[in-house]
């Protein structure tokens, strides 16, 4: 491959905190086992177009929160904008950025809209990007990710990495 | 809550399964794949697998080891069992290095499943009966043809029969359907009324390089990361042959192959970033994505269409102007007679140069600047004297251009006038479509009018009342071919007037009997038999009369060449057809063995002589029985322009599977001094395609305004937009396989436009609206796009879809040496549409594709 290794470090999502797992996730994989269930946040700190980074299912699954502008597919929150993906194109691996609705993988430039379940609209990615199943407790205000719907890049499973 | 069912997991391959080497099925980069087969219910472990792979940890970035959803599906074989397909990017190809697009990354689930997405293949062949269709026998459906095709040349002559046919490679097609396409159209039938899939005649879509004594496909994709600066003329690589661009062009831009730059180049010659030149009405992602790595790099340059002729000679006027040429070159390379009428009318040396560059920049809307520096980019010498190597690749935007015959010529000269041919780094051709895959006997039209053209339009022929048979085989003319509101408006009711004829009295069940009818149809009507061989029911097919199934990718062993690098590899079998689907040459060669048989009886020797050698029995008989074509190929490399671009003789099917990812690099030549079967790397290092190996020169024709079809629109106030069409990168022609992949068809729901946002404000619309688009030729309705990929006054259509075709609006002008369409030009106008819009506009993305920002 010839892509800028220079490219790929400044959209790195190196120094992601690693958060604490829950153990009793809803969605069962396809594989049998089940996702954990997670607490990635709370609707009050996000703020529209802001991502926040988080692992998912595990501490090698770079994933991203983010508020959206608009309702999503998948989405939750009283609004229904706030939806999570994984961080890595399911092109070929690279870390893909947040900007303005969409995520835009810095190697072949795929982009793949937030609102509307990651679909690919441009770019060479055939498969959609990976999107985090939210569940949001409007009590307290926190969102779990609860599943993921998709295959991780690189992975042959989501859940079966030992 | 997705749109539709994800996975997270997929089958392992177990290391017993079988394997194939394949190439994709899509655009005319050809990127290697590797298939996998084996039963469901078998596994590997991540340990033990056939990628050979651990999979136990997740792949890294950019390791060029994909496996995604869209590469695996569940088929069936004839046996009835159920067998996992996995078809993943192949790391060893030099084409793609495991790299793979949004098309190919879909070569698995687009591939027949009878429980998947592409359950509706054609299964058997089908005959119109009342008002549907109802499966019939391969016997009686080939009994019928050969029946009615015998009678028609019998008594009206082989131009009663009209036929559209695909001529390239790849596609569920390659060499092996082309020579039988062939073997019956131009060695049997003989008619003048043929047609190439995606245009109404039989002709070169680049004459104009081709009667210079320059094949189109001449250039290998190394150069493309070789060359100091890559020209993209009216050819979206970053979306039509994307891995071109991402593997080679993008790497040069980057920087990444300086130092394979260093190994090739001359001692002490400069070797440094690449450089692009895009031209285009359209700001698409090809540009954007080019000015994110490296703007100062990039050089955009927006003709107004039809006038990029204009803007190739005004380059090369500058070009001469400041003597960046080779003397030498021109003197031995080319030839000098016909040099003097290059110099005259397309340099047009009795003007001075400000004459020539002011009404250049008239004509073309492109400032002299512009032009400057791209002449600069394109000719003007290196640090030391070294001569500029330039790679200029042109594809649609120029082939369907207003004068394809001068538009093709005035850029292979540009090219050869500053000596960029045969050299690495260099080369003039075309991006192309598909793969090719071309061998067939001459064609009844050798050339444009300066050779013996030009050909036939069979489309003005059948809507003229022409034609008793048309025979569409591998392409969707409703969709695809210009003017097509007309066109499909007169067929369709040709094809009804021959049903309402052979219907009355009762639908009749003998075949015999409906052969009487359809003849005495042709005698007492106009109307039309409409054939139609494809692998899904298609738009044309609704209106057919007979429909036969045909095989599609995967599903015989097929061959053919990429466009970049002319590299011939195997396309393997690794599952069955559907149904009763056939090989697209197997059908041919029934009809042709049939046609035989029935001349023999009538004592008809000479009749039955033109329909013999067509009774293969393998893919690869069909295969070598095509090679016979090619003539002599036991030459020095250095006569290799003697050879037709694709010659394979001496390659079997055997060779090319062991040669697998590898291939081999058409023309291939039998090398006198070793005996050893050789590719070509790059054409025309020592010699042009001409009988005394000289490249012959052409002046082109001044500006002389637009064509009727064109000119009634100019200045009329009810058709303000230019309007241009072209592809998406989401979807592969028509959408046959993925308007069956939700995938594709939740993120491209209907035909769309792309409005500039300052006439969206003007007209009141915004992106996610419907609007219906209109001139005199038809109307479409299309789904509003806004971004600024067009300038103010221009409009872009995606060309056809699967829900409905910009064709409509397409003038039925033709480039009369070469009845070539101007698809990518008319004016239109756009009327709101007020009523609900469709359901599809929620769940489908309507951001920018060129904003890459």
């Amino acid at each position: 491959m010839s892509i800028s290794r220079r490219k790929f470090l400044q959209s790195s999502t190196a120094g992601m905190a690693l958060a604490l797992f829950g153990l009793s996730g809803k969605a069962e994989s396809a594989s049998g086992k089940k996702y954990p269930s997670l607490r990635i946040g709370n609707i009050r700190e996000l703020k529209a177009g802001e991502p926040v980074q988080f692992n998912y299912p595990d501490s090698t699954s770079p994933c991203t929160l983010v508020m959206l502008n608009e309702t999503a597919i998948g989405g939750v929150g009283t609004l229904r904008n706030v939806v999570a993906f994984s961080s890595l194109c399911p092109h070929m691996g690279c870390p893909v950025n947040y900007k303005s609705g969409r995520f835009v993988c810095g190697c072949h430039y795929s982009m793949f809209d937030a609102a509307k379940n990651g679909q690919t609209y441009q770019g060479l990615a055939s498969q959609w990007l990976a999107q985090v199943t939210l569940r949001f407790d409007k009590a307290s205000g926190n969102i779990y990710a609860e599943g993921v719907e998709g295959l991780l890049y690189g992975r042959i499973s989501n859940l079966n990495i030992s | 809550m997705s749109l539709f069912t994800r996975k997270d997991r997929l089958p392992i391959p177990p290391k017993d399964a079988e394997r194939f080497t394949t190439v994709c099925q899509y655009c005319s980069a050809g990127c290697g794949y590797n298939v996998f087969v084996w039963p469901v219910g078998k596994s590997g472990t991540a340990k033990n697998n056939a990628f050979g792979l651990d999979l136990s940890t997740p792949s890294p970035m950019l390791s060029g080891h994909s496996y995604t959803e869209t590469m695996h599906n569940v088929i069936t074989r004839k046996n009835g069992i159920k067998y996992n397909l996995a078809i993943i990017p192949a790391r060893e190809s030099r084409i793609n290095k495991g790299d793979y697009s949004i098309r190919g990354g879909t070569n698995a689930i687009a591939a027949w499943s009878d429980t998947g997405y592409t359950k509706k293949r054609l299964k058997h062949p089908l005959l119109k009966k009342g008002d549907s269709f109802a499966a019939i026998s391969w016997a009686d459906a080939t009994e019928i043809i050969a029946s009615l095709i015998k009678s028609s040349i019998d008594k009206y002559g082989a131009d009663s029969i009209a036929m559209k046919f695909f001529d390239h490679g790849s596609s569920g097609v390659g060499f092996e359907d082309n020579w039988a396409v062939g073997k019956l159209f131009l060695s049997g039938i003989r008619t003048n009324y043929l047609s190439i899939h995606n245009r109404p005649a039989y002709n070169s879509e680049v004459w104009g390089s081709r009667e210079r004594g320059m094949h189109e496909l001449n250039y290998d994709v190394d150069d493309a990361r070789l060359a100091d600066t890559v020209v993209l003329w009216g050819a979206n690589a970053y979306e039509a042959a994307t891995i071109l661009y991402t593997e080679h062009i993008m790497p040069n831009l980057q920087g990444a192959s300086v130092d394979e730059k260093k190994k090739e180049f001359d001692a002490g010659e400069p070797a440094a970033e690449g450089r692009l030149i895009v031209i285009d009405p359209r700001k698409n992602a090809s540009v954007t994505v080019a000015e994110a790595i490296a703007k100062e790099r990039v050089l955009h340059i927006r003709p107004n269409l039809g006038t990029d002729w204009i803007l190739a000679n005004a380059i090369a006027r500058i070009a001469w102007e400041n003597g960046w040429y080779d003397k030498l070159f021109l003197e031995k390379r080319t030839d000098l007679k016909t040099f003097e009428d290059y110099k005259t009318k397309s340099l047009q040396l009795s003007r001075t140069l400000n004459e020539v560059l002011a009404e250049a920049e008239k004509i073309t809307g492109v400032g002299r600047s512009e032009m400057q520096q791209a002449a600069e980019w394109i000719a003007k010498p290196k640090a030391g004297g070294f001569r500029q190597r330039t790679l200029t690749i042109y594809e649609k935007g120029i082939i369907w251009n207003m004068k394809n015959y001068d538009q093709v010529a005035a850029i292979a000269q540009l090219n050869v006038l500053t000596s960029n041919v045969g050299r690495p780094g260099t080369g003039c051709g075309r991006e192309g479509g598909h793969q090719e895959g071309y061998v067939r006997p001459p064609a009844p039209t050798p050339g444009s009018i300066y050779a013996g053209g030009p050909p036939k339009n069979v489309d003005k022929y059948l809507t003229g009342g022409g034609a008793r048979i048309y025979w569409v085989g591998g392409t969707d003319p409703y969709l695809s071919t210009p003017n097509s509101q007309f066109f499909k408006k007169v067929l369709k009711k040709r094809c009804a007037t021959l049903l309402d004829h052979i219907d009355e009295g009762g639908v009749p069940s003998d075949p015999k009997e409906l052969i009487r009818r359809v003849l005495d149809g042709f005698e007492k009507t106009d109307g039309l038999f409409m054939i139609v061989q494809d692998i899904y029911m298609t738009h044309t097919g609704n209106d057919a009369m007979l429909i036969l199934p045909a095989a599609a990718w995967g599903e015989a062993a097929d061959t053919s060449v990429n466009c970049h690098s002319r590299l011939l590899r195997i396309y393997d079998k690794f599952m069955d057809a559907p149904g009763e689907a056939l090989p697209d040459w197997k059908i041919l060669s029934m009809v042709g063995i049939r046609l035989r048989e029935l001349y023999t009886a009538a004592g008809n020797q000479e009749m039955a002589d033109r329909f013999k050698e067509m009774d293969w029995k393998s893919d690869e008989e069909v295969f070598l029985a095509g090679s016979h074509e090619f003539g002599n190929n036991k030459i020095p490399e250095t006569e290799e322009a003697k050879l037709s671009a694709e010659c394979y003789k001496g390659v079997t099917h055997q060779i090319l599977r062991k040669l697998g990812n590898t291939g081999i690099q058409t023309p291939v030549r039998v090398d006198p001094a070793t005996g050893e079967l050789t590719g070509t790397k790059r054409r025309y290092k020592y010699s042009f395609s001409t009988s005394d190996g000289l490249f012959k020169w052409y002046g082109t024709d001044a500006w002389s305004g637009y064509p009727a079809e064109i000119a009634k629109y100019i200045d009329n106030p009810t058709y303000p937009f230019w309007f241009t069409t072209g592809r998406s990168q989401l979807v592969w022609q028509t959408m046959y396989h993925d308007r069956h992949l939700p995938e594709k068809s939740f993120a491209l729901p209907l035909p769309y436009i792309e409005v500039n946002p300052e006439d969206a404000t003007r007209l009141g619309i915004k992106s996610g609206d419907m609007v219906e688009v209109f001139n005199e030729e038809g109307t479409s309705v299309a789904l509003v796009y806004v971004n600024d990929a067009c300038k103010p006054g221009l409009v872009f259509g995606i060309m056809y879809h699967a829900k409905g075709s910009m064709n409509h609006l397409t003038s039925s002008y033709t480039d009369p040496k070469t009845t070539m369409p101007w698809y990518k030009g008319t004016k239109v106008g756009i009327r709101p549409y007020r009523g609900t819009p469709d359901e599809a506009i929620k769940t489908t993305s309507l951001l920018a594709n060129n904003d890459v920002s």
